[in-house]
């Protein structure tokens, strides 16, 4: 096996090291401002990239992230991909159908509503405009869809933070809202992989009725045998072995089990990441405790990584473009706001109460951006796209409070 | 609190036990029992029947007797709702098989559909059960006022020697996870807040109820409720889990569990279902 030899080690611990000291310190910045880690964190990525460091500071940028492209920087990458794969896990793990099922279909009305509006709309501007918004020309169907799908994601994570700290989580309202986003997750990994199997980048797998079919059946086996297994599986894994090390060693160890296999069918290794961890946190035996762990650990660690990673890899001066930004903020906050708001009013949610959840499923932050990566990665969206995501997800995150606020003192 | 109990009858083993069990309750409540068969009547099982109660000196209560034909949990159901029954008692297996669970079981049938409360007992005794160490669920559903009343009710009338309303904090791990955000200080006291929070709000509904003398105990856990009433019943070696449901269930339910699917997949131990 090849290693890194001295220096390249040096330049990753450097690298490693100045994510998260850049990022804990945006964190605390954006703690202190009363906004979520994750604007902080993606900031850090911008100051660090090639945006700021990179033209102020050429040399220590080059130096730090540039030196060992071959080595050093793929060593990252690997670091990064598991980034992303623990961050799917964790978001599965946030998903109970218990609290999915108990909001019934007034969450499922809503939380389809919200998406709806926005792919279609995505859809339609990103087809109409290709080569305005930046989408490949050559896979237009599938790159409008994925710009249609990264715009109807909500931030589950983000904004159950915003309903604790405006003390709506356990009001009716905060539990419709976590579940309709706990669904959009759902439907939108489900839509996510069975688009990128259409996709013309898409290199590898099965084909593309297989993947599909294969996807739909991981999911139901994952979330009724697979559930089972690990529930008769957790007791004794809790019992016999150390704890919390056995539990988390082998979580994690099913987690990249399950995303190398649904890589492996041609759907995307996320995937299977994201629904091992459906099952596993809706396992009766996985104690909240466990989960407690398991967050703080990807969160404070690999998350940080990941959304300074981001930063790293597009110029977010050289490539904006105020047009593309422009239309993708509005697009994206009025489609999502509006889908929530109509499938709250169509479900006889009150006036006030779709208003909150309309501004409560726009927040995003989290999952959105993996999607806009990943269709950067496969060249479905240009820089410039791909920049307008990112800040759509900062101004959604940043204004879902005061909007929830807000709404929430409406005499109506 | 109840005016009319019913007792579903099928003439298995358990039936002699379920019939002293029933008549426990009828005096403890002062209310008229239905008995309901549904099968043929025969002379047979119709002496075996007079036979039964009157061993158990039932003939001298307020007794009416229904023999129906058909499709068992039909019938019953119809007939708890025509006779504005408000208590169904029926026995259940404390597990049942794969099968079974997906298929259900006339018992599970019911108590899955039952137009009214439903107490199911687990090992009906001749000698009758002890109610005397009651769980009552007091996680926060729009529902879960009025079970702590009618359970506090119940825990009185049959002089419970202790209530525990057990709490669960919805989403713990998520909210501590996000609570990771914060300084150590600010941890503590979200998880204080989150502990407090529930204790209240029990506080807050018991505060309006007459308690009699009974001794209550509020307990908060993280988790799913269900899974950690089962698991608080088994612990504290409860005899009675008072649980709402508002809903009926379905097969759908069945195959993605939940909440009240939960506990009747292991029932801990014998259970009131609090419908509305």
């Amino acid at each position: 096996m090849e290693t890194l030899n001295h220096k390249e080690v040096i330049n990753l611990l450097l690298q490693i090291a100045a994510m998260l000291i850049m990022a804990r310190v945006f964190a605390e910045i954006a703690r202190q401002l009363k906004q979520p880690a994750v604007v902080g964190e993606i900031l850090a990525g911008i100051i660090l990239g090639p945006t700021i460091l990179g033209t102020l500071f050429p040399e220590f940028h080059t130096y730090l992230f540039a030196a060992n492209p071959e080595t050093t920087n793929i060593a990252l990458d690997g670091f990064v991909q598991i980034s992303v794969v623990l961050l799917l896990f964790i978001a599965g793990l946030e998903v109970e159908l218990q609290i999915v099922w108990s909001q019934g279909k007034n969450a499922l009305q809503i939380a389809v509503a919200s998406m709806v509006l926005p792919i279609i709309a995505g859809f339609v501007v990103a087809y109409a405009f290709p080569e305005f918004l930046g989408v490949n020309i050559n896979d237009r169907i599938v790159a409008s869809t994925f710009f249609g799908l990264a715009i109807s994601i909500t931030a589950l994570a983000v904004v159950a933070r915003v309903l604790m700290d405006l003390n709506l989580f356990k009001t009716q309202t905060g539990l419709l809202i976590i579940a309709g986003a706990m669904i959009v997750d759902v439907l939108g990994w489900i839509v996510f992989s069975v688009i990128l199997s259409l996709s013309e980048s898409s290199s590898g797998g099965l084909g593309v009725w297989p993947t599909i079919g294969l996807t739909l059946l991981f999911t139901l086996v994952m979330l009724t045998v697979g559930k089972g297994l690990i529930n008769k599986t957790l007791p004794w894994v809790n019992k016999k072995l150390a704890w919390p090390g056995g539990l988390l060693s082998l979580s994690l160890a099913l987690c990249f089990l399950a995303a190398s296999f649904t890589e492996f069918i041609g759907i995307h290794a996320i995937f299977g990441a994201f629904i091992i961890g459906v099952a596993l946190g809706d396992s009766d035996h996985l104690t909240e405790k466990a989960k407690e762990i398991l967050h703080q650990f990807i969160n404070n660690i690999f998350a940080p990584i990941f959304f300074v990673s981001i930063g790293l890899k597009v110029n977010f001066i050289e490539s904006f473009d105020l047009g593309v930004t422009g239309v993708v903020v509005v697009v994206g906050l009025l489609t999502k706001y509006y889908g929530a708001y109509i499938g709250g009013r169509f479900a006889g949610v009150g006036r006030k109460q779709s208003i909150i959840t309309g501004f409560g499923l726009s927040t995003r932050g989290s999952m959105d951006i993996i999607l806009g990566l990943i269709a950067l990665e496969y060249g479905l969206v240009s820089d410039s796209l791909f920049i307008g995501l990112v800040i759509l997800a900062l101004v959604s995150s940043i204004a879902s409070g005061p909007l929830m606020k807000w709404a929430g003192n409406l005499k109506i | 609190m109840y005016t009319k109990i019913a007792l579903a009858i099928a003439f298995s083993p358990r039936i002699e036990a379920l019939i002293a069990e029933v008549k426990r309750l009828v005096l403890l409540f002062d209310t008229e029992l239905l008995l309901i068969h549904v099968g043929t009547k025969t002379p047979q099982l119709e002496e075996k029947l007079d036979q039964l109660l009157q061993r158990h000196g039932c003939d001298k209560l307020r007794i009416k007797v229904l023999w129906l034909e058909g499709k068992p949990v039909k019938m019953i159901l119809k007939a708890c709702e025509e006779e504005k029954v408000d208590l169904l008692v029926a026995g259940a297996l404390k597990q049942e098989g794969l099968f079974k669970y997906y298929m259900g079981t006339v018992g599970r049938k019911i108590i899955r559909k039952a137009p009214c409360s439903v107490l199911t007992l687990i090992e009906p005794k001749v000698e009758t059960s002890e109610f005397s160490r009651i769980v009552i669920n007091g996680t926060q559903l729009e529902f879960t006022p009025q079970v702590i009343e009618q359970g506090l009710e119940f825990s009185k009338i049959v002089k419970a020697d202790l209530v525990s309303i057990l709490n669960e904090i919805k989403l713990y791990g998520l909210q501590m996870g996000t609570a990771g955000e914060d300084s150590e200080d600010e941890i503590s006291q979200t998880r204080r807040r989150l502990v407090q929070n529930e204790i209240e709000y029990v506080e807050k509904i018991i505060d309006k109820l007459d308690k009699g003398n009974l001794k209550i105990n509020i307990k908060v856990t993280g988790g799913k409720w269900a899974v950690e009433l089962a698991r608080f019943c088994e612990k504290t070696d409860a005899n009675l889990l008072v649980v709402g449901d508002d809903r009926r269930l379905n097969f759908f339910d069945r195959l993605f569990p939940h909440d009240l699917e939960e506990l009747l997949s292991t029932l801990p131990c014998n259970l009131l279902i609090v419908k509305k």
